[in-house]
């Protein structure tokens, strides 16, 4: 089998530079990092580990049709803002405020459905306007048992599981730049979904790496959790 | 460090929020004076006491209103903007300029 290369699709993750050592599989028409080395990666998974997931399938909806035009896209919403309803086939759906909704891509169809929700959008009569998300936005996954303890050590927001449970959101500051976290678990496993500023990516990756060191976390690929 | 009750994100630190400026009553921008219009843009009451002031929370770009006491930085009252602000306001079209010919 070749080796693939980031470098030869057009669609790059902000953070490839920063995947050395990676062994990368193909997600849709993008590399993603599959995994470092030969090894199942599932119990760094469960104790602390860092996905880059930049280039999965991400949009927004904002509007006063928006809840609506969604509902009738087959879509099930959080019923108030700063929470995240999971759908059935691994899509997440984060209510941003009363009328902003961000939707996330799922790994089991390389992000196939909401990128058809981005290109199949069109501007009509009704208020449900498209933001565009994958440029603007870095998608980072932060996994396993001690993931609130690290953002604790970066972010003023308790994210631990009593004050945060599955299905929070917060917007906030995490190593000093705007973030949106949201407790989406996978199964078993503890699972924070972090979205930050594409262009700040590669500072909030070292950052997170930094904290994560004295858990023992590292970065990780996605075979592990499919 | 200080922290703000947010209407839609709940308590965060004061470092996630911006501040707006007074809340201004606008006047009709078709019928002010060039005084009254500068006035609103750019004038403040610098009022020592209670006052209402936008604020912003930098992460969800959430933009609300506070009441603060500007002499103890109390911060009495965080709310939507929906409870001032209940309908549109729609500006009629600026009648067209006349050309100034040289």
């Amino acid at each position: 089998m070749a080796i693939l290369q980031a470098q030869d699709f057009s669609e790059r993750s902000p953070l490839y530079p920063r995947h050395v050592g990676a062994r990368l599989g193909q997600l849709g028409n993008a590399a993603v990092v599959a995994g470092y080395g030969d090894e199942d990666e599932s119990a760094q998974l469960q104790r602390c580990a860092l996905i880059d997931q930049s280039n999965l399938a991400r949009v927004g909806f904002r509007g006063s049709d928006a809840a609506e035009y969604l509902r009738a896209r087959g879509y099930r919403l959080p019923e108030r803002p700063n929470q995240a309803q999971p759908q059935d086939d691994g899509c997440l759906v984060a209510r941003l405020s009363q009328s902003e909704y961000l939707l996330l891509g799922s790994l089991r169809d390389a992000g196939s459905r909401i990128q058809q929700e981005e290109a199949g959008w069109q501007l009509g009569d009704s208020a449900n306007y498209l933001l565009p998300r994958q440029d603007s936005h870095a998608w980072l996954l932060l996994t396993g048992e001690q993931a609130s303890e690290v953002m604790a050590k970066l972010c003023g927001v308790d994210l631990r599981a009593e004050a945060f449970p599955p299905g929070s959101v917060a917007q906030t500051s995490a190593a000093r730049i705007n973030v949106i976290v949201i407790n989406a678990p996978q199964g078993e496993l503890p699972c924070l979904q972090i979205l930050c500023d594409r262009a700040s990516a590669s500072y909030f990756w070292d950052a997170l790496l930094d904290a994560m060191a004295e858990f023992d976390g590292r970065a990780a690929g996605i075979d592990a959790l499919l | 460090m200080k922290i703000m009750p947010c209407p839609l994100n709940g308590p965060r630190n004061i470092s996630e929020f911006t501040y707006g400026g007074e809340l201004k009553q606008m006047p009709d921008p078709q019928a002010c004076s060039d005084d009254e219009w500068a006035d609103y843009v750019f004038n403040c009451d610098n009022h020592a006491g209670v006052v209402t002031e936008w604020w912003l929370h930098n992460a969800s770009s959430y933009w609300f209103l506070a009441e603060r006491h500007t002499v103890s930085d109390e911060i009495i009252r965080t709310f939507d903007p929906k409870e001032l602000f209940d309908r549109r306001v729609d500006f009629a079209q600026p009648a067209a300029r006349q050309e100034v010919v040289a």
